[in-house]
């Protein structure tokens, strides 16, 4: 009887401890559901199939963070400007939306070692004139506001002080413009510029060499102080990484090496 | 409950650049009203015609601009038109979208403006050797605008309020799309946010306030 | 044009972006009309100057643009740990704003109908409730009846908006529809189309309506 009362005593404890140190990670494992913010117009890394759901490599990518989390994984479609909001906000636990990882951006999320990187390439029409980088100064570009190569290009446009930079909500409508002669050009990173060039979807885009731009580190983010989760994720990513899940992945998605994710002469 | 802490700081700096896009604002919704108007005069006496090739147009027009959202209205300036080979830039494309739905509205105020002035007056005026432009311009025009004033006054501030919906056809010069792009580098979305939110207040009170003093000047009301 | 690779399991993801607007619209009515005659009632029946910080805070929901309402409120919910689904987030908002609507039709509707036909109920012993009950709500309905229908039809319209908290709503969905098959202009087109059906037959019986009640002035 004194041993139930005791027992009963040290689980109550346990569990009010329990809640009272809950964090997200603990939150994740016990509500069963992983939430990945996703963007879903950036093939190969997201976009729809042909019934309209999530399929690429982010999609994958968040499906193995769950399934090693043992919870189910849910995609919530997210443009790429909504990716932080939708994570301050709480309507997602992860994004898996190739989140390049700047200084201006840490001081609101957090970010983990880099899952993925890109560079950066010039896309544009047939007859748009465009031969190379330097030929964007003067034209009517545009891209994703507030993307890594989106803010690059913003400011190009500002310090060749010739030309205009609109800034789209999403990848769809900057290729949508883009066919349609809205626009001559964009940079975007080389990945989506294959794919979408590949799919035939949009007539005459050609990408017409690289843009001068650091390579583009991008690294999944959770909330700024969840510790717990963020330790999980780095991880999480050294493990596909050494399980060769990571290059598997890149194989299916895009094809040929994945990219380095180490930095020469430099700890993370 | 809070664990967010707020950067007011990096907000205020940016207040420069959100009163430079409030004149962009406050531009586009001007000049939308304007040619809005003009369409709208059209449109309400076109409404009113006997001859279908007028009539169906313009009831086409007032439906379709009154019956789907502005921001599709917007988005098809730029994409649906876009499709057709014509590009309207975002500030041209939110313009027309904006004047669009603006003539659909004013068209059925006014519309209803002119059944509320007696028809006896057109026929005294014609009576008295004016002819019939002349009657609608200096006897009926001035009462349809008197009546209609406190309306299009209502649809100047939703004109202000749609500009905002610029931001999703790559507007990034008024107020919306310079917060937007503030917001998309910093990710202080709720500072930047209430900012503008604070400053659109006052655009609007600002013009609701100016109309009325008009409107005591113009029809002593 | 009109040869399209639209499927008809992509038309059923445009009805069930429909089903989104339609939801939404119906909580933010609900919800806005109920607040509405309450806020309405309230404003006609105290002094101008006690209503004064509801009269600001309700003018506030119809002098900024419901985009920018819309994200603030997203990200407070998220500041303040509230964890609102962005379905519930998008009904609260588009509730409120169209109660600051609502209450200045239902004020209107009230103060339209004449003191003297009050007075005269209450010199016949109606106490307040049954006066607002049996004589001004009748009257008043058929003044607010025609803008409320009017209203109902703004937020249908305004609720697109909601997709910029990424609920894939009518036109989101056609959005995503374009990305996929790159036809803009059809899918627009049907799209829009949606949107005609759904609110035309409202607004034309609203329009019968009015006309018929003035008729029977």
């Amino acid at each position: 009887m004194k041993k139930t009362a005791l027992l009963g005593g040290l689980l109550a404890a346990t569990c009010l401890a329990g809640t009272a140190q809950a964090d997200k990670l603990d939150d994740i494992m016990a509500s069963g559901t992983l939430r990945c913010a996703v963007v879903l117009d950036f093939p190969p890394m997201g976009s729809r199939d042909a019934d309209n759901n999530p399929i690429g490599f982010d999609v994958d990518y968040c499906n193995d963070l769950a399934a090693a989390l043992g919870v189910e994984a849910e995609i919530v479609e997210t443009p790429f400007p909504d990716r932080i909001p939708a994570l301050v906000s709480g309507r997602v636990d992860v994004g898996v939306a190739s989140t390049s990882d700047t200084l201006e951006r840490a001081k609101t999320a957090g970010f983990t070692i880099p899952y993925f990187a890109f560079t950066n390439v010039v896309l544009t029409r047939e007859d748009a004139g465009v031969e190379g980088f330097d030929d964007l100064k003067g034209k009517t570009v545009g891209s994703v506001g507030g993307t890594y190569e989106g803010i690059q290009l913003e400011d190009n446009i500002k310090a060749w002080g010739d030309g205009d930079f609109r800034p789209y909500q999403s990848q769809a409508d900057v290729f949508l413009a883009l066919s349609q002669g809205q626009i001559d050009g964009t940079v975007v990173t080389s990945t989506v510029a294959s794919s979408i060039v590949q799919s035939g979807k949009y007539d005459g885009l050609v990408i017409k060499g690289d843009a001068p731009y650091l390579p583009d580190y991008v690294a999944l983010i959770a909330l700024r102080q969840e510790y717990g989760l963020l330790n999980y994720l780095d991880l999480f990513i050294n493990q596909q990484v050494r399980t060769g899940r990571y290059q598997e992945l890149f194989d299916k998605w895009v094809g040929g090496e994945a990219p380095d994710l180490t930095v020469n002469k430099a700890y993370r | 409950m809070f664990t967010y802490t707020f950067q007011w700081r990096q907000a205020w700096q940016k207040i420069p650049l959100l009163l430079d896009g409030a004149l962009v604002t406050l531009e586009i919704a001007l000049l939308s009203m304007a040619m809005g108007v003009a369409f709208a005069v059209i449109l309400a006496v076109a409404r009113n015609s006997k001859s279908r090739w007028i009539y169906a147009p313009a009831t086409v027009w007032v439906e379709v601009a009154r019956n789907t959202p502005a921001l599709f209205q917007i988005y098809m300036a730029h994409f649906g038109l876009g499709s057709f080979g014509i590009h309207l830039s975002p500030y041209i494309a939110l313009l027309a979208g904006i004047t669009f739905n603006n003539a659909g509205y004013l068209a059925e105020t006014f519309r209803g403006a002119l059944r509320a002035i007696p028809g006896t007056q057109l026929r005294a005026a014609r009576s008295l050797g004016m002819p019939q432009t002349q009657a609608f311009r200096l006897v009926i025009m001035p009462q349809m605008f008197r009546i209609a004033f406190l309306p299009t006054t209502n649809q100047m501030v939703w004109a202000i309020l749609m500009t905002s919906l610029g931001v999703t056809v790559g507007m990034n010069t008024d107020l919306a799309g310079v917060t937007q792009d503030i917001n998309v580098r910093s990710f202080r979305t709720f500072e930047i946010f209430a900012l503008a939110a604070v400053i659109y207040y006052l655009i609007a009170k600002a013009v609701t306030l100016g109309a009325r003093l008009l409107a005591r000047r113009m029809f002593r009301y | 044009m009109f040869e399209t690779s639209m499927t008809l399991s992509d038309l059923m993801f445009l009805a069930k972006g429909a089903g989104m607007t339609i939801a939404v619209t119906f909580f933010a009515v609900t919800g806005g009309t109920v607040m509405g005659l309450l806020f309405g009632v309230i404003r006609a029946q105290i002094s101008p100057w006690a209503a004064l910080p509801l009269t600001f805070v309700l003018d506030v929901f119809r002098s900024v643009p419901l985009l920018i309402q819309l994200v603030l409120a997203n990200a407070f919910q998220a500041i303040a740990g509230l964890n609102l689904p962005p379905f519930a987030t998008s009904c609260i908002i588009l509730a409120l704003y169209t109660s600051a609507y609502c209450t200045e039709i239902v004020r209107g509707a009230i103060d339209a109908v004449p003191m003297v036909t009050r007075r005269a109920a209450r010199s016949l012993g109606l106490s307040w409730g049954q006066d607002m009950t049996y004589v001004v709500f009748p009257m008043a309905l058929r003044v607010a009846l025609p803008s409320w229908i009017g209203l109902t039809l703004g937020v249908l319209k305004d609720s697109a908006l909601v997709l910029w908290l990424g609920l894939i709503e009518l036109l989101r969905s056609g959005q995503i529809l374009v990305t996929r098959l790159q036809e803009p202009m059809f899918i627009l087109l049907v799209v829009g189309l949606i949107y005609f059906l759904l609110s035309f037959p409202i607004a034309r019986f609203g329009s019968q309506l009015e006309k018929r009640w003035r008729e029977n002035d």
